[in-house]
Protein backbone atom coordinates (compact mmCIF):
# COMPACT_ATOMS: atom_id res chain seq x y z
CA UNK A 1 0.00 0.00 0.00
CA UNK A 2 1.48 3.40 -0.78
CA UNK A 3 2.63 5.53 2.07
CA UNK A 4 -0.45 7.75 3.19
CA UNK A 5 -3.50 5.82 1.86
CA UNK A 6 -4.64 5.13 4.61
CA UNK A 7 -4.71 8.78 5.89
CA UNK A 8 -6.39 9.44 2.98
CA UNK A 9 -9.04 6.71 3.24
CA UNK A 10 -10.10 7.47 7.04
CA UNK A 11 -9.92 11.45 5.91
CA UNK A 12 -12.82 10.53 3.35
CA UNK A 13 -14.80 9.07 6.02
CA UNK A 14 -14.69 12.01 7.98
CA UNK A 15 -14.93 14.91 4.97
CA UNK A 16 -17.95 12.62 3.08
CA UNK A 17 -20.54 13.66 5.56
CA UNK A 18 -19.40 17.44 5.65
CA UNK A 19 -19.53 17.50 1.96
CA UNK A 20 -23.50 16.51 1.95
CA UNK A 21 -24.19 18.62 4.98
CA UNK A 22 -23.88 21.20 2.28
CA UNK A 23 -26.15 19.50 0.29
CA UNK A 24 -29.01 19.51 2.24
CA UNK A 25 -28.35 22.50 4.29
CA UNK A 26 -30.50 24.62 2.05
CA UNK A 27 -33.21 22.07 2.06
CA UNK A 28 -33.60 21.99 5.83
CA UNK A 29 -33.71 25.42 6.11
CA UNK A 30 -36.57 26.04 3.60
CA UNK A 31 -38.40 23.64 5.85
CA UNK A 32 -37.17 23.49 9.03
CA UNK A 33 -37.77 26.25 11.28
CA UNK A 34 -37.04 24.44 14.57
CA UNK A 35 -33.35 24.88 15.42
CA UNK A 36 -33.85 21.68 17.89
CA UNK A 37 -35.69 20.01 14.69
CA UNK A 38 -32.72 20.81 12.62
CA UNK A 39 -30.19 19.04 15.26
CA UNK A 40 -32.09 15.99 15.17
CA UNK A 41 -33.08 15.76 11.46
CA UNK A 42 -29.47 16.35 10.46
CA UNK A 43 -27.96 13.62 12.85
CA UNK A 44 -30.21 11.25 11.66
CA UNK A 45 -29.16 11.98 7.84
CA UNK A 46 -25.54 11.67 9.02
CA UNK A 47 -26.05 9.05 11.27
CA UNK A 48 -27.88 7.70 7.83
CA UNK A 49 -25.43 8.39 5.00
CA UNK A 50 -22.51 7.06 7.20
CA UNK A 51 -24.44 3.98 8.19
CA UNK A 52 -25.46 2.80 4.34
CA UNK A 53 -21.87 3.18 3.33
CA UNK A 54 -23.69 5.16 0.92
CA UNK A 55 -21.38 7.15 -1.90
CA UNK A 56 -22.65 10.01 -4.11
CA UNK A 57 -22.05 9.91 -8.00
CA UNK A 58 -18.08 10.69 -8.04
CA UNK A 59 -17.17 10.01 -4.68
CA UNK A 60 -14.61 8.04 -3.96
CA UNK A 61 -15.85 3.76 -3.16
CA UNK A 62 -16.53 3.29 0.44
CA UNK A 63 -13.63 2.89 2.95
CA UNK A 64 -12.68 -0.26 4.18
CA UNK A 65 -14.74 -0.17 7.67
CA UNK A 66 -12.19 -0.72 10.48
CA UNK A 67 -13.11 -4.16 12.56
CA UNK A 68 -13.58 -3.82 16.38
CA UNK A 69 -10.20 -5.79 17.03
CA UNK A 70 -9.61 -4.24 20.20
CA UNK A 71 -9.95 -6.65 23.52
CA UNK A 72 -8.72 -9.47 25.00
CA UNK A 73 -9.09 -13.31 22.86
CA UNK A 74 -8.50 -16.43 24.20
CA UNK A 75 -7.60 -19.19 21.84
CA UNK A 76 -10.19 -21.94 21.47
CA UNK A 77 -8.83 -24.89 21.93
CA UNK A 78 -9.67 -27.42 18.46
CA UNK A 79 -7.52 -30.27 19.19
CA UNK A 80 -7.31 -33.18 21.84
CA UNK A 81 -6.73 -30.98 25.01
CA UNK A 82 -2.53 -30.64 24.73
CA UNK A 83 -0.60 -28.31 22.93
CA UNK A 84 0.49 -30.81 20.01
CA UNK A 85 -3.17 -31.79 19.56
CA UNK A 86 -4.32 -28.50 18.40
CA UNK A 87 -1.28 -28.40 16.51
CA UNK A 88 -2.10 -31.81 14.94
CA UNK A 89 -5.01 -30.08 13.56
CA UNK A 90 -2.76 -28.56 11.15
CA UNK A 91 -2.50 -29.18 7.71
CA UNK A 92 0.97 -30.48 7.54
CA UNK A 93 3.48 -28.21 5.67
CA UNK A 94 4.96 -29.22 2.11
CA UNK A 95 8.78 -28.63 2.36
CA UNK A 96 11.16 -28.20 -0.44
CA UNK A 97 13.91 -30.24 0.14
CA UNK A 98 15.65 -27.05 1.14
CA UNK A 99 12.75 -26.89 3.64
CA UNK A 100 13.35 -29.97 4.99
CA UNK A 101 16.82 -30.05 5.25
CA UNK A 102 17.15 -26.70 7.04
CA UNK A 103 18.20 -27.07 10.46
CA UNK A 104 16.78 -25.13 13.10
CA UNK A 105 19.23 -23.59 15.79
CA UNK A 106 16.18 -22.21 18.06
CA UNK A 107 17.97 -18.69 19.25
CA UNK A 108 21.04 -19.94 20.66
CA UNK A 109 19.61 -20.47 24.21
CA UNK A 110 18.18 -23.97 23.44
CA UNK A 111 14.94 -22.44 24.61
CA UNK A 112 12.78 -25.87 22.81
CA UNK A 113 14.81 -29.21 23.65
CA UNK A 114 16.03 -31.00 20.59
CA UNK A 115 13.39 -32.88 18.52
CA UNK A 116 10.55 -30.38 20.52
CA UNK A 117 7.17 -30.06 18.64
CA UNK A 118 8.60 -32.43 15.49
CA UNK A 119 7.57 -36.00 17.10
CA UNK A 120 3.78 -37.43 16.94
CA UNK A 121 0.97 -35.40 19.12
CA UNK A 122 1.64 -36.89 22.87
CA UNK A 123 -1.31 -38.58 24.54
CA UNK A 124 -2.96 -37.55 27.09
CA UNK A 125 -1.21 -37.95 30.66
CA UNK A 126 1.94 -38.99 28.78
CA UNK A 127 5.03 -36.24 30.36
CA UNK A 128 7.54 -34.16 28.32
CA UNK A 129 9.49 -31.39 28.67
CA UNK A 130 8.72 -28.41 26.62
CA UNK A 131 11.30 -25.64 27.52
CA UNK A 132 14.93 -25.34 28.74
CA UNK A 133 13.44 -22.92 31.72
CA UNK A 134 14.30 -19.83 30.03
CA UNK A 135 12.45 -17.01 30.12
CA UNK A 136 11.53 -15.00 27.25
CA UNK A 137 9.25 -12.10 26.43
CA UNK A 138 6.05 -14.69 25.88
CA UNK A 139 7.18 -16.97 28.55
CA UNK A 140 9.01 -20.02 28.63
CA UNK A 141 7.80 -21.23 25.32
CA UNK A 142 8.33 -18.48 23.55
CA UNK A 143 5.53 -18.56 21.35
CA UNK A 144 5.96 -14.99 19.98
CA UNK A 145 3.79 -15.36 16.73
CA UNK A 146 1.31 -18.38 17.59
CA UNK A 147 -0.60 -17.45 20.46
CA UNK A 148 -0.14 -20.04 23.09
CA UNK A 149 -3.25 -20.71 25.78
CA UNK A 150 -3.00 -17.29 27.38
CA UNK A 151 -5.20 -14.54 26.15
CA UNK A 152 -4.00 -11.95 23.33
CA UNK A 153 -5.29 -8.30 23.93
CA UNK A 154 -5.23 -6.29 20.74
CA UNK A 155 -5.50 -2.19 20.83
CA UNK A 156 -5.91 -0.15 17.96
CA UNK A 157 -4.45 3.47 17.84
CA UNK A 158 -3.54 5.16 14.29
CA UNK A 159 -0.31 4.15 13.81
CA UNK A 160 0.11 1.22 15.48
CA UNK A 161 -1.79 -2.00 16.21
CA UNK A 162 -0.23 -3.09 19.15
CA UNK A 163 -0.85 -7.24 19.91
CA UNK A 164 0.32 -8.10 23.42
CA UNK A 165 0.28 -11.01 25.97
CA UNK A 166 0.20 -11.95 29.67
CA UNK A 167 3.86 -10.68 29.84
CA UNK A 168 6.61 -8.64 28.67
CA UNK A 169 6.98 -7.61 24.98
CA UNK A 170 4.44 -7.36 21.90
CA UNK A 171 4.03 -7.45 18.18
CA UNK A 172 3.35 -3.89 16.96
CA UNK A 173 2.07 -3.63 13.39
CA UNK A 174 2.50 -0.45 11.74
CA UNK A 175 -0.61 1.04 10.03
CA UNK A 176 0.96 4.44 8.61
CA UNK A 177 1.54 2.45 4.98
CA UNK A 178 5.55 2.15 5.86
CA UNK A 179 7.53 -0.48 3.96
CA UNK A 180 9.69 -3.43 5.58
CA UNK A 181 13.22 -2.34 6.21
CA UNK A 182 16.27 -3.90 3.82
CA UNK A 183 16.46 -7.05 5.35
CA UNK A 184 19.92 -6.98 5.13
CA UNK A 185 19.81 -4.23 7.76
CA UNK A 186 17.24 -5.81 9.91
CA UNK A 187 18.52 -8.30 13.06
CA UNK A 188 15.86 -11.14 13.01
CA UNK A 189 14.06 -10.87 15.75
CA UNK A 190 11.24 -13.32 17.42
CA UNK A 191 8.73 -10.54 16.01
CA UNK A 192 10.13 -9.87 12.69
CA UNK A 193 8.77 -6.35 11.33
CA UNK A 194 4.93 -5.98 10.75
CA UNK A 195 2.90 -4.02 8.38
CA UNK A 196 -0.66 -3.75 8.84
CA UNK A 197 -3.70 -2.52 6.68
CA UNK A 198 -6.99 -2.67 7.16
CA UNK A 199 -8.79 -4.45 3.51
CA UNK A 200 -12.84 -5.04 3.74
CA UNK A 201 -13.57 -5.97 7.03
CA UNK A 202 -10.05 -7.65 7.89
CA UNK A 203 -6.74 -6.49 9.28
CA UNK A 204 -3.77 -7.76 7.07
CA UNK A 205 -0.59 -8.34 8.73
CA UNK A 206 2.57 -8.80 6.98
CA UNK A 207 5.88 -10.01 8.68
CA UNK A 208 9.72 -10.69 7.20
CA UNK A 209 12.56 -10.53 9.56
CA UNK A 210 11.97 -13.21 11.97
CA UNK A 211 14.57 -15.51 13.65
CA UNK A 212 15.25 -19.20 12.02
CA UNK A 213 12.71 -21.64 13.40
CA UNK A 214 10.28 -23.72 13.50
CA UNK A 215 6.51 -23.22 12.47
CA UNK A 216 3.38 -24.72 13.43
CA UNK A 217 2.44 -28.24 11.23
CA UNK A 218 5.91 -28.85 10.60
CA UNK A 219 6.90 -25.97 8.78
CA UNK A 220 9.97 -24.11 8.89
CA UNK A 221 11.06 -20.12 8.70
CA UNK A 222 13.70 -17.82 8.03
CA UNK A 223 14.22 -14.09 8.11
CA UNK A 224 13.01 -13.87 4.05
CA UNK A 225 9.97 -15.90 4.52
CA UNK A 226 6.40 -14.30 4.46
CA UNK A 227 3.60 -14.43 6.89
CA UNK A 228 0.75 -12.70 6.22
CA UNK A 229 -1.69 -13.01 8.84
CA UNK A 230 -5.60 -12.12 8.42
CA UNK A 231 -7.76 -11.02 10.96
CA UNK A 232 -11.37 -11.51 10.32
CA UNK A 233 -14.30 -11.37 13.05
CA UNK A 234 -17.09 -13.41 13.13
CA UNK A 235 -20.51 -14.47 15.39
CA UNK A 236 -21.33 -10.66 15.38
CA UNK A 237 -18.20 -9.64 16.56
CA UNK A 238 -17.47 -12.44 19.46
CA UNK A 239 -15.44 -14.67 17.74
CA UNK A 240 -11.67 -14.06 15.78
CA UNK A 241 -10.27 -16.20 12.94
CA UNK A 242 -6.11 -15.07 12.56
CA UNK A 243 -5.34 -17.13 9.39
CA UNK A 244 -1.90 -17.71 9.19
CA UNK A 245 -0.11 -17.94 5.74
CA UNK A 246 3.75 -18.47 5.57
CA UNK A 247 5.25 -18.04 2.55
CA UNK A 248 8.60 -18.93 0.96
CA UNK A 249 9.98 -20.85 -2.50
CA UNK A 250 13.02 -21.86 -0.98
CA UNK A 251 11.15 -23.75 2.34
CA UNK A 252 7.65 -24.12 0.89
CA UNK A 253 6.59 -26.26 -2.30
CA UNK A 254 3.10 -23.77 -1.85
CA UNK A 255 2.26 -21.26 1.06
CA UNK A 256 1.39 -22.95 4.18
CA UNK A 257 -1.88 -22.19 5.82
CA UNK A 258 -3.54 -22.75 8.51
CA UNK A 259 -5.85 -21.11 11.41
CA UNK A 260 -6.90 -20.08 15.24
CA UNK A 261 -9.90 -19.35 16.21
CA UNK A 262 -10.28 -17.23 19.16
CA UNK A 263 -13.43 -16.13 21.27
CA UNK A 264 -13.86 -12.31 22.98
CA UNK A 265 -13.28 -11.95 26.39
CA UNK A 266 -15.89 -10.24 28.32
CA UNK A 267 -15.79 -6.33 28.58
CA UNK A 268 -14.77 -6.27 31.97
CA UNK A 269 -12.10 -8.75 31.88
CA UNK A 270 -8.86 -8.24 32.25
CA UNK A 271 -5.17 -8.80 31.34
CA UNK A 272 -3.44 -11.26 34.06
CA UNK A 273 0.26 -11.26 34.40
CA UNK A 274 2.19 -14.48 33.74
CA UNK A 275 5.51 -14.99 36.22
CA UNK A 276 8.35 -16.71 35.07
CA UNK A 277 11.28 -17.40 36.73
CA UNK A 278 14.03 -19.13 35.50
CA UNK A 279 15.78 -19.47 39.02
CA UNK A 280 13.33 -21.90 40.02
CA UNK A 281 14.03 -25.96 39.02
CA UNK A 282 10.32 -26.59 39.32
CA UNK A 283 9.91 -24.77 35.64
CA UNK A 284 12.14 -26.96 34.18
CA UNK A 285 10.37 -29.67 34.55
CA UNK A 286 7.81 -31.85 32.58
CA UNK A 287 4.34 -30.34 31.87
CA UNK A 288 1.78 -33.53 32.03
CA UNK A 289 -1.43 -32.79 30.25
CA UNK A 290 -4.44 -33.72 32.01
CA UNK A 291 -6.18 -36.97 31.84
CA UNK A 292 -8.82 -36.39 29.55
CA UNK A 293 -12.76 -37.30 30.52
CA UNK B 1 -23.64 25.64 10.63
CA UNK B 2 -20.50 24.67 10.43
CA UNK B 3 -19.82 24.29 13.91
CA UNK B 4 -23.00 22.20 14.23
CA UNK B 5 -21.92 19.73 11.07
CA UNK B 6 -18.68 19.45 13.60
CA UNK B 7 -20.21 18.96 16.80
CA UNK B 8 -22.73 16.78 15.30
CA UNK B 9 -19.86 14.05 13.35
CA UNK B 10 -19.18 11.96 16.24
CA UNK B 11 -23.14 11.77 17.18
CA UNK B 12 -23.64 10.40 13.84
CA UNK B 13 -20.77 8.27 13.97
CA UNK B 14 -21.75 6.71 16.99
CA UNK B 15 -25.40 6.45 15.87
CA UNK B 16 -24.11 4.35 12.96
CA UNK B 17 -21.77 2.72 14.64
CA UNK B 18 -18.66 4.25 12.15
CA UNK B 19 -14.79 2.26 12.83
CA UNK B 20 -13.64 2.47 16.36
CA UNK B 21 -10.64 4.36 14.91
CA UNK B 22 -12.64 7.55 14.05
CA UNK B 23 -14.00 7.96 17.23
CA UNK B 24 -10.87 7.39 19.20
CA UNK B 25 -8.75 9.71 16.89
CA UNK B 26 -11.54 12.39 17.72
CA UNK B 27 -10.40 12.28 21.25
CA UNK B 28 -9.15 15.50 22.80
CA UNK B 29 -6.66 13.62 24.95
CA UNK B 30 -4.51 11.04 23.68
CA UNK B 31 -0.46 10.39 24.60
CA UNK B 32 -0.03 7.58 21.79
CA UNK B 33 3.67 7.78 20.84
CA UNK B 34 6.67 6.76 21.45
CA UNK B 35 8.54 8.41 25.19
CA UNK B 36 12.03 8.57 25.87
CA UNK B 37 13.54 9.43 29.69
CA UNK B 38 16.28 11.48 29.04
CA UNK B 39 19.44 11.91 31.59
CA UNK B 40 17.95 14.96 33.23
CA UNK B 41 13.57 13.89 33.06
CA UNK B 42 14.09 12.44 36.38
CA UNK B 43 12.80 14.36 40.12
CA UNK B 44 13.35 12.36 42.66
CA UNK B 45 13.37 13.73 45.97
CA UNK B 46 14.86 11.25 48.82
CA UNK B 47 11.75 9.12 50.55
CA UNK B 48 10.77 9.58 53.82
CA UNK B 49 11.00 6.40 55.32
CA UNK B 50 8.56 4.71 57.96
CA UNK B 51 10.79 4.30 61.61
CA UNK B 52 9.87 0.82 61.22
CA UNK B 53 12.10 0.24 58.03
CA UNK B 54 15.64 -1.04 58.99
CA UNK B 55 18.46 -1.05 57.61
CA UNK B 56 18.37 -4.71 56.85
CA UNK B 57 14.56 -4.53 55.34
CA UNK B 58 16.32 -2.53 52.65
CA UNK B 59 18.88 -4.45 52.06
CA UNK B 60 16.75 -7.43 51.97
CA UNK B 61 15.26 -5.60 48.84
CA UNK B 62 18.12 -5.05 47.38
CA UNK B 63 18.69 -8.73 47.14
CA UNK B 64 15.47 -8.95 45.71
CA UNK B 65 16.62 -6.76 43.04
CA UNK B 66 20.21 -8.53 42.24
CA UNK B 67 18.02 -11.57 41.95
CA UNK B 68 15.67 -10.42 39.64
CA UNK B 69 18.31 -9.03 37.52
CA UNK B 70 20.49 -11.68 37.50
CA UNK B 71 17.62 -14.46 37.10
CA UNK B 72 15.25 -11.92 33.99
CA UNK B 73 12.89 -11.86 35.77
CA UNK B 74 9.98 -9.19 34.91
CA UNK B 75 10.78 -5.96 36.93
CA UNK B 76 7.22 -4.68 37.26
CA UNK B 77 6.82 -1.48 38.51
CA UNK B 78 8.12 1.34 39.05
CA UNK B 79 10.84 -0.33 37.13
CA UNK B 80 8.92 -0.72 33.57
CA UNK B 81 8.85 2.93 33.67
CA UNK B 82 12.76 3.38 33.66
CA UNK B 83 14.23 0.44 31.93
CA UNK B 84 16.59 2.76 29.69
CA UNK B 85 14.94 2.62 26.56
CA UNK B 86 11.58 4.03 25.07
CA UNK B 87 8.21 3.54 26.17
CA UNK B 88 5.19 2.52 23.65
CA UNK B 89 2.23 4.22 25.04
CA UNK B 90 -0.64 3.42 22.50
CA UNK B 91 -4.13 4.43 23.98
CA UNK B 92 -7.56 3.12 22.99
CA UNK B 93 -11.18 3.36 23.69
CA UNK B 94 -11.32 0.64 26.62
CA UNK B 95 -7.87 0.95 28.17
CA UNK B 96 -4.23 2.66 27.33
CA UNK B 97 -1.11 -0.07 27.18
CA UNK B 98 2.14 0.93 27.90
CA UNK B 99 4.78 -1.18 26.29
CA UNK B 100 8.28 -1.10 27.59
CA UNK B 101 11.13 -1.91 25.21
CA UNK B 102 12.76 -4.83 27.60
CA UNK B 103 12.61 -8.54 27.39
CA UNK B 104 11.75 -8.45 31.01
CA UNK B 105 9.11 -5.47 31.53
CA UNK B 106 5.66 -6.77 31.67
CA UNK B 107 2.98 -4.79 29.99
CA UNK B 108 0.90 -2.51 31.25
CA UNK B 109 -2.61 -2.05 31.19
CA UNK B 110 -4.36 0.76 32.13
CA UNK B 111 -7.89 0.51 32.01
CA UNK B 112 -10.31 3.27 31.14
CA UNK B 113 -13.61 1.05 31.09
CA UNK B 114 -14.32 0.97 34.50
CA UNK B 115 -13.87 2.79 37.98
CA UNK B 116 -13.25 0.55 40.70
CA UNK B 117 -10.50 -2.14 41.36
CA UNK B 118 -10.95 -6.12 41.01
CA UNK B 119 -11.91 -7.24 44.05
CA UNK B 120 -9.29 -8.40 46.17
CA UNK B 121 -10.87 -11.77 46.86
CA UNK B 122 -10.32 -12.39 43.02
CA UNK B 123 -7.68 -10.83 41.82
CA UNK B 124 -4.13 -12.21 42.16
CA UNK B 125 -1.04 -9.27 42.81
CA UNK B 126 1.13 -8.73 39.68
CA UNK B 127 4.45 -6.81 39.77
CA UNK B 128 2.21 -4.58 37.78
CA UNK B 129 -0.82 -4.28 39.86
CA UNK B 130 -4.32 -3.26 38.72
CA UNK B 131 -4.37 -0.24 37.14
CA UNK B 132 -7.72 2.24 36.62
CA UNK B 133 -7.79 5.39 35.06
CA UNK B 134 -9.51 8.81 33.85
CA UNK B 135 -9.08 12.09 32.59
CA UNK B 136 -9.32 15.12 34.95
CA UNK B 137 -9.26 18.34 32.50
CA UNK B 138 -5.54 17.49 30.62
CA UNK B 139 -4.28 15.08 32.88
CA UNK B 140 -4.35 11.35 33.09
CA UNK B 141 -4.78 9.99 36.64
CA UNK B 142 -4.08 5.96 36.97
CA UNK B 143 -4.26 4.25 40.31
CA UNK B 144 -3.27 1.21 41.09
CA UNK B 145 -3.43 -0.78 43.50
CA UNK B 146 -2.81 -4.88 43.97
CA UNK B 147 1.05 -4.88 44.10
CA UNK B 148 3.13 -8.41 44.35
CA UNK B 149 5.57 -7.82 47.16
CA UNK B 150 8.23 -10.15 46.56
CA UNK B 151 8.75 -10.64 42.70
CA UNK B 152 10.78 -8.69 40.32
CA UNK B 153 12.41 -5.27 41.13
CA UNK B 154 10.56 -3.84 43.94
CA UNK B 155 13.03 -0.93 45.00
CA UNK B 156 11.08 2.51 44.80
CA UNK B 157 13.17 5.47 43.23
CA UNK B 158 14.06 8.07 45.95
CA UNK B 159 13.83 4.82 48.94
CA UNK B 160 11.45 2.53 50.24
CA UNK B 161 10.26 -0.52 48.01
CA UNK B 162 6.57 -1.76 46.59
CA UNK B 163 4.27 -4.01 49.11
CA UNK B 164 1.20 -5.66 49.22
CA UNK B 165 -0.19 -2.38 50.61
CA UNK B 166 1.08 0.12 48.24
CA UNK B 167 -1.23 2.93 46.51
CA UNK B 168 0.66 4.44 43.69
CA UNK B 169 -1.02 7.06 41.80
CA UNK B 170 -0.03 8.61 38.89
CA UNK B 171 -0.84 11.83 36.91
CA UNK B 172 0.30 11.54 33.03
CA UNK B 173 -0.01 15.48 31.39
CA UNK B 174 1.06 16.69 28.15
CA UNK B 175 3.46 19.87 28.26
CA UNK B 176 5.28 21.64 25.87
CA UNK B 177 2.81 21.20 23.19
CA UNK B 178 3.11 17.63 23.54
CA UNK B 179 6.82 17.18 23.07
CA UNK B 180 7.10 16.30 26.67
CA UNK B 181 4.81 14.23 28.69
CA UNK B 182 5.20 14.85 32.28
CA UNK B 183 4.34 11.62 34.82
CA UNK B 184 4.18 12.43 38.60
CA UNK B 185 4.15 9.06 40.60
CA UNK B 186 2.83 9.10 44.11
CA UNK B 187 3.14 6.19 46.37
CA UNK B 188 1.32 6.55 49.40
CA UNK B 189 1.87 3.07 52.20
CA UNK B 190 2.00 3.41 55.77
CA UNK B 191 4.33 0.68 56.29
CA UNK B 192 6.88 2.11 54.50
CA UNK B 193 6.61 5.76 53.83
CA UNK B 194 6.21 8.05 56.89
CA UNK B 195 4.24 10.67 53.99
CA UNK B 196 3.44 9.98 50.41
CA UNK B 197 6.35 9.72 48.30
CA UNK B 198 6.07 11.97 44.79
CA UNK B 199 8.51 12.09 42.01
CA UNK B 200 8.16 13.00 38.61
CA UNK B 201 10.01 11.68 35.36
CA UNK B 202 9.76 13.54 32.01
CA UNK B 203 9.67 11.91 29.35
CA UNK B 204 10.50 13.17 25.57
CA UNK B 205 8.43 12.53 22.34
CA UNK B 206 10.56 10.23 20.16
CA UNK B 207 10.34 11.14 16.51
CA UNK B 208 7.35 9.83 14.37
CA UNK B 209 8.43 6.81 12.45
CA UNK B 210 10.86 5.37 14.98
CA UNK B 211 11.15 1.93 15.11
CA UNK B 212 11.93 -0.42 18.67
CA UNK B 213 15.72 -1.86 17.71
CA UNK B 214 15.26 -5.76 18.39
CA UNK B 215 16.43 -5.68 21.93
CA UNK B 216 18.86 -8.45 23.25
CA UNK B 217 16.75 -11.11 25.00
CA UNK B 218 17.87 -11.67 28.53
CA UNK B 219 19.80 -15.15 28.84
CA UNK B 220 19.61 -16.00 32.71
CA UNK B 221 21.97 -19.35 31.18
CA UNK B 222 24.56 -16.87 29.75
CA UNK B 223 27.77 -17.96 31.98
CA UNK B 224 29.71 -15.21 31.64
CA UNK B 225 26.86 -12.56 31.94
CA UNK B 226 26.25 -14.39 35.30
CA UNK B 227 29.34 -14.01 36.26
CA UNK B 228 29.52 -10.34 35.51
CA UNK B 229 26.66 -10.07 37.51
CA UNK B 230 27.41 -11.68 40.62
CA UNK B 231 30.49 -9.68 41.31
CA UNK B 232 27.77 -7.42 42.52
CA UNK B 233 26.51 -10.07 45.41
Amino acid sequence: MPAGKKYDRYNSMLVVPVRMHHRFRALMWRHVMNARRVVVAAALLLATFIGSGGTAAGQQPEPPRVPDLSGGWLRLDSGSGSFDGTVAKHPPAELTAAGRSMVVPGDGRNLIPQGGFTGPAKQAGEAYIVNSGACTPEGTGGSAINPNSTAIFLLQSKDEVLMVREGPGGRRFYMDGRAHPDLAKLPPSMYGHSTGRYEGNALIVETVGLTEGNVQGGGKRRPETRLTERFELGSGGKRLTITYTWDDPVLYVRPHIYEYVFERLPEDSYAFETWCDASDPLQRQSIVPPKQQ
Amino acid sequence: MRKLAAALLPVAAILAGADPLAAQTAAPHDISGYWELPVDGRFVPRARLSPRITPAMIEAEARKTTKAIRWCNWVGMPTTMDVGRPLNIRQGAREIVIMAESPVAPVRHLYLNRKTHIDKDTFDPTTSGDSIAHWEGDTLVVDTTGFEPTKGITEIPGGGFRTASAHLVERYRLLRNGTVLSVKFTWTDPSVFQTPHSYEFRYQRVEKGYEPWPYQLCDPFDQERAAFLEQRQ
